[in-house]
């Protein structure tokens, strides 16, 4: 162990790596979000019913090729750099948050939308007023595996020059440091548990009080 | 009023249509039972009256209304509608679920907020503990009647109500049962009533819609259902206790006799004489307090003779101690008291006081007045 050199990684590379790291996660899972809520709700629309299936199966191929094949295949169209990892990790973070929101909607009691609609409440309102909050913890959970998820394969970015903490990994296994690996795989490991812990209690707190927690 | 002239619904995919030109009229401040068995149509017809499900054809009119002029959403927001499941949504307390169409009226604050009072207060529910509860801290009565108070809400002159007490106990139904027809009596709401239950059809229907097989076989009051079933499957229906169950449809009111006669327990040995003066085939036998302590028959004295020995009768009086009935009691439970003490008088009353009596005959005649009608 050398102690200069873990200083090195330590004061030097990490914080600069970290916010990198983080900056990408959270404008990955930002976007994810942004395309995967809105599509797991369109596919339970019941005119969109037939369609949930097909889009489903894809999203679950697209999980199945390995993150270090998504990020090289992006690579040869947008180049080098924090842009597109981020488009490379953005796919890959969909599928857990579309599939939650598809089941927690799901997972509405029939018979509470059927009082809604009998109530009067439109779709839209019955969406932003009765489903969607229902599905909200099922819906968080999907995000935090799809943030854990990435702030891993976010690892990989360093490969493209997409920077982050897997920039002191893949340093650390080109000149054999240790300290560099072990800082690099450690905060990475401390972040996702930081992030996963963060969204448990928000996933908490907004569990609506209803509801047996 | 709702109308439905010669309305169909055939689901997409099944031949059979759920309902075969169906024609009823359900008048205004009526309350009109849909019964028959699980798939006779009786559901789909209520629910193609607020269009959650949409008529294949025909007409269904609300005062007059093709309701197929309104949107949806305002036709619904407009009648009231109670699930079996109940449906309130978990994620609200018990306020916001009653405040839900009120909110959708766009009712301002503080008048939705003395409404949910009133209403909870309606249903028995103290809105100062309640208020703030959610529905997964109600028992499955109180839910119901947060169901009710909620399809109540804007005061809506229609109200559907699908099995609304199907999921409740026996007894917290009955309790539900009883509170529903007191709160109807004063509101005179035009209400459709779901239910399997021939037995809560009579209790709570104006009217009765007995349905087979998505079509219409008999339409009546429960009388007239009762005395004159159309056919072997509504005779079926209403099960072989059809005469008594033409019983629950009277009361002890309506048949006891009203004259009365009484003798303190000193004159027993005269009371013949004061029964032929009256009248009467009953005589009242009062303690010193001026209470019924029981009562003779016209019988008690043919078997044991008028002059019996006052201990006889002391005796016959006494085992009559619990043979009386208040007046609302329905005649088929004054007929099951009856069997349950073995015999064939009881006295009427009116709280304390005596105001009749009523026999084994007169509930046999009464019966098969009412079923010959």
């Amino acid at each position: 162990m050398n102690w200069a050199r873990m200083q090195d990684a330590l004061v030097h590379r990490a914080p600069e790596a970290l916010s990198v790291h983080l900056l990408m996660v959270v404008i990955t899972i930002g976007i994810a979000v942004a395309i995967a809520l809105p599509l797991g709700v369109i596919l339970t629309r019941p005119r969109y019913k037939k369609l949930s299936m097909i889009v489903m199966n894809v999203m679950n191929l697209l999980q199945t090729v390995p993150g270090l094949a998504v990020i090289a295949l992006v690579m040869p169209f947008l180049g080098l750099g924090l842009k597109p990892t981020i488009v490379a990790l953005s796919v890959q973070g969909l599928l857990p948050i579309a599939r939650n929101t598809i089941a927690g909607i799901y997972a509405v009691g029939p018979d509470v939308k059927e009082a809604a609609l009998g109530m009067g409440m439109s779709h839209r309102q019955i969406l932003y007023e009765v489903e969607l909050p229902l599905a909200m913890p099922i819906i968080l959970a999907g995000i935090r595996t799809s943030t854990v998820y990435v702030v891993s394969v976010g690892t990989l970015a360093a490969y493209i020059g997409g920077g982050g903490l897997g920039d002191l990994i893949v340093t650390g296994l080109a000149m054999f440091w240790t300290e560099f690996l072990l800082v690099g795989a450690g905060l990475g490991a401390l972040l996702a548990i930081v992030l996963d812990r963060t969204l448990a209690y928000v996933e908490f707190r907004i569990t609506p009080p209803g509801l047996g927690s | 009023m709702i109308e439905l002239r010669e309305v169909s619904k055939v689901y997409p995919g099944q031949s059979a249509p759920a309902v075969d030109n169906l024609s009823m009229t359900v008048e205004k401040g009526e309350t009109c039972v849909l019964v028959g068995p699980s798939g006779c149509g009786k559901s789909t017809t209520l629910r193609m009256i607020n269009r959650m499900i949409d008529t294949t054809a025909g007409t269904i009119l609300i005062d007059g209304k093709d309701i197929r002029q309104s949107d949806p959403d305002k036709l619904r927001m407009d009648i009231g509608y109670v699930i079996q499941q109940i449906g309130l949504l978990p994620h609200r307390s018990v306020a916001e679920n009653i405040a839900i169409v009120p909110r959708l009226h766009g009712w301002p604050k503080d008048r939705i907020k003395k409404r949910v009072d009133e209403l909870l207060t309606l249903i028995g529910l103290d809105p100062e503990e309640s208020r703030h509860k959610f529905p997964s801290q109600l028992s499955g009565g109180q839910m119901q009647r947060v169901g009710v108070a909620r399809a109540m809400a804007v005061d809506p002159p229609i109200m559907l109500m699908d099995e609304p007490f199907g999921a409740v106990d026996p007894i917290a139904r009955n309790h539900l049962q009883d509170e529903f027809l007191r709160l109807q009596k004063e509101m005179k709401k035009t209400i459709c009533f779901v239910t399997h239950d021939i037995n809560e059809a009579i209790k709570m229907g104006d009217r009765i819609a007995i349905f087979s097989a998505g079509q219409l076989v008999q339409y009546g009051t429960p009388q007239e259902i009762l005395s004159k079933p159309t056919n072997d499957f509504v005779k079926d229906f209403i099960g072989l206790d059809r005469v008594v169950k033409i019983l629950s449809l009277f009361h002890v009111k309506d048949v006891a006799r009203r004259t009365i006669c009484t003798a303190g327990e000193s004159e027993l040995p005269n009371v013949a004489g004061k029964m032929r003066d009256l009248g009467a085939d009953t005589c009242f036998v009062l303690d010193n307090g001026g209470r019924a302590a029981g009562f003779i028959t016209w019988e008690d004295i043919a078997k044991h003779g008028d002059s019996a020995a006052s201990e006889t009768m002391q005796q016959i009086v006494a085992g009559r101690k619990k043979a009386f009935v208040q007046e609302l009691v329905l005649l088929r439970d004054a007929l099951s008291l009856m069997l349950e003490l073995d015999t064939e008088h009881l006295g009427v009353m009116d709280g304390n006081r005596i105001t009749g009596a009523i026999s084994l005959r007169d509930i046999r005649k009464h019966a098969s007045k009412k079923e010959g009608e």
